[in-house]
C-alpha cells in the first residue's frame, strides 16, 4: 500500500506521531503544500499513484 | 487507472490550493467533484467561485454549513443551482463513487 | 460498498461541525469515525447528543483524547498511539479543518 502525505502546514508533533504510525512497514511520499508556489501538477500525479492520500493539517 | 478526483473542502484558507488542483485535474482529463462544507462555505462568496464551478464538474457546497456561518441560503452563489445548495450526501457521493480523495 | 472512514479534528470551533459531517456519512451506509483532538468541548446541547446517539447506532464512534471530553459528553478515550494504528485500518482519513 502506498500512501501520500500531504502538509498544509509543517506538522506538530503529534501529526508527525500520527504520520509515524500510519506509515510504518508501507511505501510512503510526502508533499508540502506549505512551500512557496506549489507544484499542483506534480501533486495530482503523486494522488493518482498513491493508494491512499491524506492531507494533514 | 483513476480517472475520477473529489475533493471536500472544510478550511477557507485553501481557496489557492483548491484552484491549483482543480486546475490540474482538468489538465489531466480527470473527473473532478467538490464538495464545500462548515467554514469551507465562505469559499462561495470568493469572486472567482464561478470560474470553479464552470471549471470543476461538479460543485456543491453544505447548505446547513452555508447558514450557520450566517449566509441566507436563498442567496444562492454565483455558478451553483438551488440543487446544489445540499447535504453531506455530497460528501458520500465523493467517498462512494471517485476514485481518489482529498481533504483540504 | 461501505468505506471505513475516520474524521480527525483538532479544533473547538470545527468539532461539532466534523461530527455532523461524520454522522452524515454514517446515514449513507459508511463506517463513520471521529477522533477530537487536544480541544476541549463545552458540555453538548441535546442536538449534539443525538447527533452522537446517532453515529454510535450506526456503529459509528466519536473519540477524543481529552479526558474531560470523555468525563463530559461520553466521547471514548483514545491515545496518540491507539489513533493512529485505528487510522491504519481506515479507508478515508480526514483531518478535518485546522488546528
Amino acid at each position: 500500500m502506498k500512501i501520500l502525505h500531504v502538509y498544509r502546514h509543517e506538522p506538530a508533533d503529534f501529526t508527525k506521531k500520527l504520520v509515524e504510525i500510519v506509515s510504518e512497514g508501507r511505501e510512503t511520499e510526502s508533499f508540502n503544500l506549505y512551500e512557496d508556489n506549489p507544484d499542483y501538477d506534480k501533486l495530482v500525479d503523486m494522488i493518482l499513484e498513491a493508494d491512499q492520500t491524506i492531507c494533514w493539517w | 487507472m483513476a480517472n475520477s478526483l473529489g475533493i471536500f473542502v472544510t478550511n477557507p484558507d485553501n481557496w489557492e490550493h483548491v484552484k491549483g488542483v482543480v486546475k490540474a485535474a482538468k489538465n489531466k482529463g480527470l473527473k473532478v467533484k467538490v464538495f464545500f462544507s462548515w467554514t469551507g462555505t465562505h469559499l462561495a462568496k470568493k469572486p472567482d467561485f464561478k470560474d470553479l464551478c464552470e471549471l470543476a464538474d461538479d460543485v456543491s457546497i453544505c447548505a446547513d454549513s452555508y447558514k450557520k456561518v450566517g449566509y441566507d441560503v436563498e442567496d444562492v452563489p454565483a455558478g451553483l443551482t438551488p440543487e446544489k445548495m445540499a447535504t453531506q450526501a455530497q460528501h458520500g457521493a465523493i467517498v462512494e463513487e471517485y476514485d481518489k480523495y482529498l481533504t483540504l | 460498498m461501505s468505506k471505513k472512514v475516520c474524521f480527525m479534528i483538532p479544533n473547538k470551533d470545527y468539532a461539532l461541525d466534523g461530527m455532523r459531517s461524520t454522522l452524515g456519512l454514517s446515514v449513507e451506509n459508511h463506517y463513520s469515525y471521529c477522533v477530537v483532538l487536544n480541544a476541549e468541548l463545552d458540555e453538548f446541547d441535546d442536538y449534539n447528543k443525538e447527533n452522537l446517539e446517532w453515529i454510535r447506532d450506526m456503529e459509528g464512534e466519536v473519540y477524543s483524547n481529552v479526558e474531560a471530553n470523555c468525563q463530559k459528553n461520553d466521547l471514548k478515550p483514545i491515545t496518540i498511539e491507539e489513533l493512529g494504528q485505528k487510522l491504519r485500518e481506515m479507508d478515508i482519513i480526514v483531518p478535518y479543518g485546522t488546528y
